[in-house]
């Protein structure tokens, strides 16, 4: 790990153990002391602009760059739009657009867009945290012409019904200003991006899942021993090890490259492998702590609501099995070339 | 809070190249001496003069030092040729045990004597090994093993029976653990040490062990009063327990864990690439997704292995991801045939289907049982 990276994730991490517990998680208000500092000090320190090339005032890191930090925020169950505001300032720069220093969220799932002049009408569905962003950055096809736009928060906001770890609004806009408008970049493909974010949320939750059933089992006794002792815990421990290691090694494809994170294949495979894995830890991790994980007090219920909420985005492991199936049977080759290619 | 890191490593040109050249290696040679792909290639399918060919490009003892015979190559590339060879179902098996982990076990506990008198062999593709571990009484408990190797003025005394020894019957060697002091309960995993024995040697006897595939790729190895030199001891008297850690470490990374059966999968995407169903394309992406995700974890091994790192936990989760993917790789390839009877399946296809479905429940009990992969991960983790 580049020495950089290493100097921010340390930032990262001293922000986020300081300012992000599990009252947070499940009291969150816009206008909570606890939520203001928080954010505070993640606008502050420029965290959101990691992604934001260096002319236009941010750190000029690359997608591959910021993996760890990812990881580390999903790590921390980090309930606000940090990674959201991280991605969509990156959109913004790849279009030479100055970032933001306030909380953005994004979404490309749009519907009836209509512009008239600087103002935007349309349906925005499943916007993350969009209670504690002031603007929004959408994806959306006009007259066959895909377009980047961030516009200002406004009219009617609907909480989804979801798993609500993290919240997600529908929204329906009526002549909203308009910031910035650009034509999408052919190579840019938002979707992508965005479920690749989740694949590694998903990995740094499993992580934190791992990291809570080992501390669990190992100060809770039965039968006069702590649970660690027994060999069927141990062994459900371990299955979920398995499961976290071999989602972090599925985000390999998304290394060494910017364009792997708009790579159609670099994309399935993590999003496939990761959604598999968080079926199991979940599983496996309730059976580990017993009613305690049930709990809306006890952390793991909000690592539970995020995976499953994650897995389900974009569509989900099973419909990304047959994409990938079907990409591979597409395409001239063998199978061993598919994988070498 | 990473708790166990795989290192992302990139396959340079370098290693694309070498794929490819072993690639075509592969198919003028298997069409010139009529050699035919199988699966389990590396447990079943013994070729010594394959081998031997193995040994002439240079492919065998790819990391040991050229002062001995070796190449000198990296460990990625040797993983790179041997991923090549079992995806085309080579005959590997002759010279397997031997290039994976007993040269390497030489070159790091031998003296000058041993190396010089086998490594070069091992790297010509002329000198095969089998492993001599298991015993009736001492499976996955590897610490209570019994054989004896008693000291004598000359050298040592070896008296016991190995079991499962994969291939003694076509090999020269086996590096034996035995017991060189009497187990002691609360120390069982000293007294132990490893020996270098010429199966040849007088009072060796090894007798086949039918599976239930009615192949006869194992055995049992006995021992009746074998007397060895002194220079039979590999590396320390009493260190056999740390030796042989690591030489597991060798055994259950690589890639041999999930590509076994590969050519089953590519076969059956031959003949029914174009009449899968919905639920069979679904299968094979997540075969696919499986598949390229434990390729990038044993890559990663070999990196640290090259690197003098210790991957002994990452390589039982190879081990045991790797054990899982070859059992549901069966149900996988039912899945993908649901509109296609078995009975319009080619026999060749049907071959390859009843011998992986037979043989696959030996792959989570060779190299360590999926319990022992679990235990060790256990620990890794502080629960033991």
């Amino acid at each position: 790990m580049k020495d950089e990276i290493k100097i921010i994730l340390d930032i990262c991490d001293k922000i986020l153990l300081k300012n992000v517990d599990h009252h947070l998680r499940i009291n969150l208000k816009p206008n909570s002391t606890q939520f203001k500092t928080l954010k505070d000090e993640i606008i502050s320190s420029e965290l959101t602009k990691l992604l934001v090339k260096e002319n236009l005032g941010g750190a000029g890191m690359s997608l591959t760059d910021i993996i760890p930090i990812v990881q580390l925020s999903a790590q921390y169950g980090t309930p606000i739009p940090f990674i959201e505001t991280i991605i969509s300032n990156f959109l913004l720069s790849e279009l030479n657009i100055k970032p933001e220093n306030d909380f953005i969220t994004l979404t490309n799932k749009t519907e009836n867009i209509l512009i008239k002049k600087d103002k935007i009408s349309g349906n925005f569905k499943s916007i993350p945290y969009l209670n504690l962003a002031k603007k929004i950055l959408v994806e959306t096809e006009i007259k066959n012409q895909k377009y980047i736009i961030l516009f200002q928060k406004g009219g009617k906001l609907k909480l989804q019904k979801n798993f609500l770890s993290e919240p997600k609004f529908d929204l329906d806009a009526s002549e909203l200003e308009i910031i910035s408008m650009m034509e999408k970049p052919e190579q840019m493909d938002v979707q992508n991006l965005l479920i690749n974010v989740r694949s590694i949320q998903s990995f740094g939750a499993m992580e934190k899942i791992l990291k809570l059933c080992i501390e669990y089992c190992s100060q809770r006794k039965q039968f006069g021993r702590t649970l660690s002792k027994f060999q069927m815990i141990q062994n459900h421990i371990s299955e979920i090890a398995l499961e976290v290691a071999a989602s972090g090694a599925s985000l390999s494809t998304l290394k060494n490259n910017n364009k792997n994170f708009y790579n159609l294949k670099n994309t399935a495979i993590p999003k496939i492998r990761t959604g598999i894995a968080s079926g199991k830890v979940i599983a496996l991790s309730h059976q580990v702590h017993g009613a305690m994980g049930f709990t809306k007090e006890y952390e793991l219920s909000y690592f539970t609501k995020a995976l499953n909420s994650w897995r389900n985005e974009f569509g989900n492991e099973i419909y990304w099995q047959n994409i990938l199936g079907k990409l591979f049977l597409n395409q001239n080759k063998n199978l061993w070339e598919f994988l070498n290619h | 809070m990473t708790y166990f890191n795989f290192p992302n490593i990139e396959e340079d040109d370098n290693l694309k190249n070498l794929r490819n050249d072993v690639k075509s290696f592969l198919k003028t040679t298997f069409n010139s001496n009529n050699i035919k792909p199988q699966a389990d290639a590396w447990m079943y399918s013994a070729n010594p003069e394959f081998s031997k060919k193995l040994g002439e490009k240079g492919w065998l003892g790819m990391s040991f030092p050229k002062k001995y015979g070796g190449r000198e190559k990296t460990m990625l590339e040797r993983y790179v040729i041997t991923e090549e060879l079992l995806v085309a179902g080579a005959p590997v098996a002759a010279h397997w045990i031997a290039d994976r982990q007993s040269g390497s076990q030489i070159i790091r506990y031998g003296t000058e004597e041993q190396k010089k008198e086998i490594i070069p062999k091992i790297s010509s593709g002329e000198c095969f090994f089998a492993i001599g571990m298991s015993e009736p009484d001492s499976g996955s408990d590897l610490a209570s093993v019994k054989t004896f190797a008693k000291k004598t003025a000359e050298g040592w005394e070896l008296t016991g029976r190995k079991i499962w020894s994969t291939g003694a019957h076509l090999s020269h060697y086996m590096i034996v653990l035995a017991r060189t002091e009497k187990l002691d309960e609360k120390n069982r995993h000293s007294g132990l040490s490893q020996f270098l024995v010429n199966l040849k040697l007088p009072g060796v006897e090894i007798n086949p062990i039918e599976d239930m595939t009615h192949q006869k790729h194992f055995n049992e190895t006995v021992f009746n009063n074998v007397i060895l030199n002194k220079d039979a001891l590999l590396g320390e008297e009493g260190m056999g327990w740390q030796q042989v850690v690591g030489e597991l470490a060798l055994e259950r990374s690589g890639p041999e864990r999930f590509l076994s059966h590969y050519i089953l999968l590519d076969n059956f995407i031959s003949e029914f690439r174009y009449k899968m169903s919905e639920m069979g394309i679904t299968s094979l992406g997540k075969i696919i997704s499986e598949l390229q995700t434990l390729r990038m974890m044993s890559f990663s091994i070999a990196w640290m292995i090259q690197e003098k790192k210790s991957p002994d936990v990452q390589a039982a989760f190879v081990k045991e991801a790797g054990n899982v993917f070859e059992k549901k790789l069966i149900e996988t390839i039912r899945e993908m045939s649901n509109l296609i009877p078995f009975e319009e399946w080619s026999s060749s296809l049907k071959s390859l289907f009843q011998d992986a479905t037979l043989r696959i429940p030996a792959n989570s009990l060779r190299g360590g049982t999926s319990e022992i992969m679990r235990g060790i991960i256990s620990k890794q983790l502080g629960l033991r």
